[in-house]
């Protein structure tokens, strides 16, 4: 079966379900398959979620982050639950309970997102009054930390009108070689000319398989900031949604991932415009060694009354050995006429000459390569305006490419 | 003394086609050689199988810098050496800025001599350096923040090769089509950064289609290319008489008849 290749968390999405209705779906529904246009490339069926304990571990751990952050508000959340560690006055940051708004973004579209909507325990709401700005972050550190366990996480941020706030949510293992199962829901609510920065950074164990659905709905003259580092996980699917509603609307995403070993990550982006003066861009770069995929699907869909409409989607991957690889599919379904939509994809070898002229000044091969994979993604890192953030992803990165 | 010593050097492309069929040569510090031929000739594979490009094979043959054989040395390898090449064709190092592009490439070269420890140039140091340089050179300083080569004018990619050279202070440089797709006004001061070099640290090998670049590079040693081989050598005359008389003069006795 081959569906519309926009029919993405939106078009099947249910909201409102029971927790017991969720289950249900979730035991009905198939895992998702590869005959399926979005899981064309990934195959998950040597995965079983059953298989994953939904753990009763007693305690939230606390690995390493990758980030020096000083922060406004700070959580940790694992299996066992979630803890407050600090939050700022005025904000509302505190575990998730049952909100009207919970699934109306990210509601029952599969089996995974079934399974997540059935069994969630441990969630962050943020809400930020009209008007307030925060300096300092809100931060949020989501560990896995029981082996063989499963972690569902919801995240619900609610921008209110003119607010001006940044969240940032860090997806860790506690131990590197930890098997474990992530299922994360994120819904992001950008209220008229509020401003949101949301940073998704992953970098759980490459035995994790790792879920994830984030979508956000941005309002008039809002503007959203978005970085999504991809740098750990075995095997999963990171969906990402931007629907912009209100006119004057702006999104802005900037994905950076490494993969190495067997890992296997996948992206699937659609940016849906269904205002008008409404801009979207997104850009894309991955850098892949030995065995290691990705997939990058991209999407733009203007509505028809979004009229003078700019969007703009790119992804383009470094392969950096031969049996390295990546599907870029990028897509644009345009139901307005006067619309500014480019995309553009590419996945290459490291130039073979590029790296002859590095080297040729003296740079050995590792060196070389170093300065041409850094290279590569300095646009990216370019776009990363919060400086920690893109401190800690050029550090991640750095830290992935080969040695001299 | 020569520094470099080519003998009999015979390279063919990956498929198998020689090109370059048994060159000897020998360029001393203070010296300028240029190497003169018609396009098509070799002069360019001559070039990039003396840095060591992988897409060329030396079938035979030796390259000796200061006595060592590059022959099975990797092009990183030769410019720890102190080998050098201007590229024809530079290519974009796209998000490396070439301030950070030369001070690594520095880094490797004092690593390399410093028996593979690491030996860094403070960065004051370097900024002093590349000022410097830039300055002879008329280099824009805005230069130094933009990525290397990625949407440079034909110009600048060649006044920056010339800069690097200047940078990383090597025992031969060579220099193929330096002078193609300058205006005469960046030819002399790229000619004259050249010339400056040269001396008793540094020999230079000029490769050129054109007398033009010789005018203001005044080599010491003109040999005429055609057909892989170098097919007479002289003095800067040879440089004349090439202009008045070009290629044609030389090329039977290279091409032995059949040449296409």
């Amino acid at each position: 079966m081959a569906n519309a290749s926009t029919d993405t968390i939106a078009g099947k999405t249910r909201a409102g379900l029971s927790r017991e209705e969720a289950l249900t779906q979730y035991h009905t529904l198939e895992l998702p398959s590869p005959s399926e246009e979005h899981w064309r490339f990934t195959d998950i069926s040597g995965f079983d979620p059953d298989a994953y304990a939904v753990a009763e571990a007693a305690e939230v751990a606390r690995p390493d982050s990758m980030l020096d952050l000083d922060t406004a508000g700070t959580a940790f959340a694992g299996e066992g639950g979630i803890e407050i560690v600090s939050a700022p006055d005025g904000v509302t940051f505190e575990p998730l309970q049952d909100h009207e708004l919970l699934g109306s973004l990210v509601g029952v579209s599969d089996k995974l997102s079934a399974q997540n909507a059935a069994l969630w325990r441990n969630g962050l709401l943020v809400r930020v009054p009209k008007g307030v700005e925060l300096d300092k972050p809100l931060y949020a550190r989501v560990s896995n930390s029981a082996s063989g366990g499963a972690l569902f996480w919801r995240l619900l941020v609610i921008a209110e009108e003119l607010s001006r706030i940044t969240v940032i949510e860090e997806y860790a293992s506690d131990s590197p070689a930890l098997a474990g199962y992530t299922n994360a829901a994120v819904e992001l609510f950008v209220g008229a000319a509020a401003k949101l920065e949301y940073v998704s950074i992953q970098n759980l164990s490459t035995e994790t398989w790792h879920f994830a659905s984030h979508r956000a709905r941005v309002d008039r003259d809002a503007e959203l900031d978005w970085v999504a580092g991809g740098f750990g996980s075995r095997k999963g699917k990171v969906w990402i949604q931007n629907d912009l509603v209100g006119s004057g609307a702006t999104s802005r995403v900037t994905g950076a991932y490494f993969a190495d070993g067997s890992q296997h990550l996948d992206y699937d982006t659609f940016q849906r415009h269904d205002a008008r003066n409404t801009t979207s861009d997104f850009a894309f770069k991955g850098a892949l060694r030995d065995t290691a995929r990705a997939v990058w699907r991209g999407m733009i869909r203007v509505e028809p009354d979004a009229q003078r409409t700019n969007a703009y989607q790119e992804n383009r991957n470094l392969l950096l050995s031969k049996r390295a690889g990546a599907d870029s599919i990028p897509g644009l379904e345009i139901m307005a006429n006067d619309v500014r939509c480019t995309h553009g994809a590419t996945n290459s070898p490291v130039d073979r000459d590029e790296l002859f002229y590095c080297m040729s000044r003296g740079l050995t091969r590792g060196e070389a390569e170093r300065l041409i994979v850094r290279g590569f993604f300095q646009d990216i890192l370019d776009r990363i305006e919060f400086p920690p953030v893109r401190a800690a992803v050029a550090q991640a990165l750095e830290a992935r490419i080969p040695k001299a | 003394m020569a520094v470099l010593e080519i003998k009999n050097l015979t390279v063919a492309l990956e498929d198998g086609t020689e090109i370059v069929r048994g060159v000897d040569l020998e360029v001393a510090t203070g010296e300028v050689h240029a190497v003169m031929g018609p396009n098509g000739s070799g002069k360019s594979t001559l070039a990039y199988a003396l840095m060591g490009h992988p897409g060329y094979e030396i079938t035979d043959g030796s390259i000796l810098l200061d006595g060592t054989d590059l022959v099975e040395l990797g092009a990183d390898e030769r410019a720890q050496r102190g080998l050098f090449l201007a590229f024809q064709y530079p290519h974009a190092v796209p998000g490396v800025t070439v301030a950070n592009f030369l001070r690594q490439s520095v880094n490797a070269l004092r690593k390399a001599r410093n028996g593979g420890e690491d030996d860094q140039i403070p960065v004051p140091e370097f900024r002093r350096a590349l000022i410097e340089a830039m300055d002879s050179l008329k280099v824009p300083k805005e230069m130094m923040g933009r990525y290397l080569n990625e949407g440079f004018s034909g110009g600048e990619k060649k006044r920056v090769e010339i800069l690097q050279m200047a940078m990383l202070r090597p025992r031969i440089a060579v220099l193929d089509e330096t002078d193609s797709g300058l205006d005469i006004d960046a030819l002399k001061v790229v000619a004259q950064g050249v010339r400056s070099l040269v001396g008793p640290e540094m020999g230079a090998l000029v490769i050129t289609h054109y007398q033009r670049i010789l005018n203001y590079v005044s080599p010491e040693f003109v040999h005429v290319f055609v057909d892989g081989r170098i097919v007479v050598s002289g003095g800067p005359e040879l440089a004349d008489k090439l202009e008045a008389e070009g290629y044609e003069a030389f090329a039977p006795v290279a091409a032995g008849g059949g040449s296409p």
